[in-house]
């Protein structure tokens, strides 16, 4: 009698995912599996990779979330270092500046790059200006517009993140290595950035994972010539009515966000293992 | 000139709260110096200054001839062991042990036979191949200690390093760590607030207090004979009373009684005192000189001892008594202070 | 006292990145030209004007305000008593639970917004202000969820079992006991929940309709058909009012609370 409370407690949360998360999902994957009246079968999905324009696609998303973690992580090691090595007092004041684009809407955080990259955008104005050039260049609606918003939109997140890992490493552990003979700059990369991997992984997820399924600044910033899965999605069901590529698509999105968590945070838990105190 | 000599440091955050001031410290080669005192009296703070990770607003540090004073951490060649020992979690006690040979970048073979040494002269047998979290504290206070000496350094600085043991462990490290410092005759500075610890220990003690040293001296000396209030209450004086001076050995309490004291300073008001296991519980008949009678307000019981606190006409006195007699509150004493156990601060 | 040269120059610049975007938008908003330009050549606040003036953007404002307050007080309603049967109990699967709890952050915005739209709106033909809610309702729940489920993983069950030994009731000791000492979590999955609600697009993407828009959809659809300072304002607004909420959080639960 008691354990069945303990069991009713979960129900409200259970029921409300099942009928609105997982038979939405069902339904929408269902029809993918059985495709035109046939039976059971994968052939929309080995349509998916034999098409050349949806591998673009994939490949296209796939790499901008590559490049934009990678990016984060070399730009947002550094500074969550320095951030954690900072006394209490500016680690809080860096700490809120950190935060506060990530709650600012993405919205305005791409439409802040509209005005910097487009044709009369900032960057422009100021090279004809000088005289660098005479014709404005094209930066907006491109895939490189679209790696710099996401870039932008996730580079808060890793620092926050790293923050988070490099503030718990204790500074002893730094004056112990140059105390034996390490230089800062070694110091670093032997004992710190060892210590912070585990963190730059979770980090990494965060960011993969985002922008692989980032909706917001690709159409903003992308256009319609540089499509992603997401941009991608809502073109297909909202003006082409095409509602097996949207739900394949959804589908690969899922996949994609599954194996990439999975095998980084198997890679974390395996260095974890030996990093933990 | 010293081995190691600390010259006029003074160590200011936002170039004006002093932690250290107008600092002097010379240290004889091969000697094991402790820093004792209470926290925030600078004894870290002098450490750091010594091991570059603050570089001092004034002043100097001279080692072996050398001014040290801008060196980097790094090229000092200093072994340190820190409270927390600071053990690198993600590496093996070997390669813990190796870290600074590599950086030496000391070949194969000879940093074999190095860490060997090592590993025996710290009696880290078998656990090599462990991670720091799989090792006791005790080990880990080795292998930081092995870490630190493996590269031969000209100091060896330890911070608090057996706060983090048990007391049993304590001791025994203690001993541990004198008799390493004593056999490979490394010029040692021990930071500690436990001066029995420090005491034990030490060939010479700075006692500090407030970014100055009060005291520095050999510990039977700072136990004996401390200089100021503040080393005296430091190191277990109670009972501090005024006097002034009559004549050579003469002192005149603020009753106008005579007190005699065989270590006379040139102090002509100064204070006296002396430690509650010093003074005598007597009947009035055994002596005659320096005798001062009250009435026993707290009685605590210590297991060996009684302590009393006792109410006299120069203020509140505490008594610690191992006689077979023992008093209850009310009663009243007499109590002797020896002439040879009386202090002047 | 010792510093790190090369760590504070890469900061500088990252930090530069990250707010001279916003530092733009900001001056553009106050631009008197009919485009946006920068810098700006004369000093205006019509724009400001504009988009209180706006039925659309004010409705929305008040749509995404109402979803989501909503959706957090529904994510709030059913994820408190999971977390807490979760931390407290030892049920079948728990590990599992859990993360079917936390999974919606792993099903992209978009796809939700999709699912939902296919299953509630066409084939059951739900209203789109309760699936936009739903929806919504998934994307915090996780929030809720894992905050909340932390501080009650720090909290001492043992004084729960005091106040029942001392002959409170199952239910009343939460109330009096385990729910006053969560505060700080439920307050901080609030605040969270409540921002990505407000902020979320993907999700609201599909599920709008006549009246049903919300604030960062109707700012999309603005943006791909004008290019007026008026988008710089409502930005202006909207970071103000981050500005206002960080500053209270700081003043209440210390602002760690929103890196969670």
């Amino acid at each position: 009698m008691k354990k069945k409370m303990h069991y009713l407690l979960l129900v409200p949360c259970l029921v409300l995912l099942i009928v609105f998360l997982v038979m939405p999902l069902i339904q929408i994957i269902f029809p993918t599996l059985f495709p035109e009246g046939s039976g059971f079968s994968f052939a929309n999905y080995l349509a998916f990779f034999q098409d050349e324009y949806y591998m673009t696609i994939f490949i296209r998303t796939v790499r901008i979330a590559l490049i934009s973690s990678i990016v984060c992580m070399i730009l947002g090691v550094p500074t969550a270092y320095f951030i954690s090595r900072c006394d209490k007092k500016w680690r809080g004041i860096l700490m809120a500046v950190s935060i506060f684009p990530m709650l600012t809407n993405s919205v305005v955080r791409s439409f802040a790059w509209i005005n910097i990259l487009g044709k009369n955008g900032v960057i422009n104005n100021i090279l004809m200006s000088i005289g660098i050039i005479k014709e404005p260049i094209t930066m907006l609606y491109t895939e490189f517009s679209v790696l710099i918003g996401t870039i932008y939109l996730f580079l808060p997140l890793m620092i926050i993140t790293l923050v988070g890992v490099m503030e718990n490493i204790d500074n002893d552990m730094m004056e112990a290595a140059e105390s034996l003979g390490a230089s800062r700059v070694k110091a670093f990369l032997k004992v710190v950035l060892p210590l912070s991997i585990p963190g730059i992984i979770v980090g990494c997820v965060l960011v993969f994972t985002g922008s692989l399924s980032a909706y917001t600044t690709p159409q903003l910033l992308g256009g319609p010539k540089n499509l992603v899965l997401a941009t991608f999605i809502s073109q297909q069901a909202l003006s082409l009515n095409n509602w097996t590529a949207a739900s394949v698509f959804a589908v690969i999105m899922i996949i994609t966000t599954l194996i990439v968590m999975k095998l980084l945070n198997a890679i974390a838990a395996k260095l974890d293992k030996r990093g933990e105190v | 000139m010293a081995f190691l000599s600390l010259k006029d440091i003074a160590v200011a955050y936002h170039q004006k709260n002093y932690i250290l001031q107008g600092l002097n410290l010379d240290i004889e080669k091969g000697e094991l110096v402790s820093l004792l005192g209470p926290s925030g009296c600078g004894k870290t703070t002098t450490l750091r200054v010594v091991a570059g990770f603050i570089d001092p607003q004034e002043g100097n540090f001279i080692l072996d001839g050398e001014d040290m004073t801008k060196v980097p951490v790094h090229k000092r060649n200093f072994g340190l062991v820190f409270q927390s020992y600071a053990l690198f979690p993600h590496l093996t006690v070997k390669e813990n042990i190796a870290f600074g040979l590599k950086m030496r970048k000391m070949d194969k073979a000879q940093m074999e036979e190095k860490i060997n040494e090592v590993v025996e002269v710290c009696d880290l047998k078998g656990l090599t191949d462990r991670l720091p979290k799989q090792l006791s504290g005790g080990q880990r206070q080795r292998v930081a200690l092995a870490r630190a000496l493996v590269i031969e350094p000209k100091l060896l600085l330890l911070d608090e390093p057996l706060s983090n043991l048990d007391a049993k462990l304590r001791i025994q490290m203690r001993v541990e760590i004198k008799r390493l410092q004593k056999k490979l005759g490394i010029t040692t500075i021990f930071v500690t607030h436990d001066q029995e610890e420090c005491f034990s220990i030490s060939d010479k003690v700075a006692v500090m207090n407030n970014g100055v040293i009060e005291q520095y001296d050999t510990p039977e000396n700072i136990y004996s004979r401390p200089k100021t209030e503040f080393v005296a209450r430091f190191i277990g004086f109670e009972n501090f009373f005024d006097l002034t001076k009559v004549e050579e050995h003469q002192y005149k309490n603020q009753n106008g009684d005579i007190v005699k004291v065989d270590n006379d300073d040139d102090l002509q008001t100064c204070k006296g005192t002396i430690r509650p296991d010093d003074i005598e519980i007597v009947t009035s008949a055994d002596k005659y000189e320096n005798l001062i009678s009250g009435e026993v307000t707290v009685r605590t019981f210590l297991g060996k001892s009684y302590q009393y606190e006792v109410d006299t006409s120069i203020g509140k006195l505490v008594v610690s008594s191992s006689s077979e007699e023992v008093y209850k509150q009310g009663d009243s004493i007499q109590m002797y202070l020896p002439a040879n156990k009386i202090v002047l601060v | 006292m010792r510093k790190h040269k090369g760590l504070m120059i890469i900061s500088i610049l990252v930090f530069a990145f990250l707010f001279i975007p916003l530092i733009i938008i900001a001056v553009t908003a106050f631009g008197s030209e009919a485009t946006i330009t920068f810098p700006i050549h004369g000093f205006s606040l019509q724009w400001f004007v504009n988009v209180f003036e706006s039925e659309s953007f004010m409705s929305s404002l008040l749509l995404s305000g109402e979803i989501a307050l909503l959706a957090t007080l529904l994510a709030l309603l059913v994820g408190v008593p999971a977390a807490y049967a979760l931390a407290r109990y030892s049920v079948v699967g728990k590990k599992l639970l859990k993360s079917f709890f936390l999974s919606p952050t792993i099903i992209p915005g978009i796809v939700v917004g999709y699912a939902l739209y296919q299953y509630l709106v066409l084939s059951l033909g739900f209203p789109v202000f309760e699936s936009l809610l739903l929806g919504h309702f998934l994307v915090v729940l996780p929030y809720v969820i894992r905050i909340v489920g932390s501080s009650l993983d720090q909290f001492d069950f043992a004084i729960e079992e005091a106040a029942l030994s001392l002959g409170c009731q199952k239910g009343q000791a939460f109330f009096k006991v385990v729910l006053p000492n969560i505060t700080s979590g439920i307050s901080a999955a609030f605040m969270l929940s409540f921002i990505n609600s407000f902020n979320n697009i993907p999700v609201s993407m599909f599920l709008t309709g006549p009246g049903v828009t919300t604030l960062p959809t109707t700012l999309m659809n603005y943006i791909e058909y004008n290019y007026d300072p008026t988008v710089s304002a409502v930005s202006v607004l909207l970071m103000l009012a981050t500005i206002v909420i960080m500053f209270i959080v700081e003043k209440t639960l210390g602002i760690s609370a929103l890196a969670k």
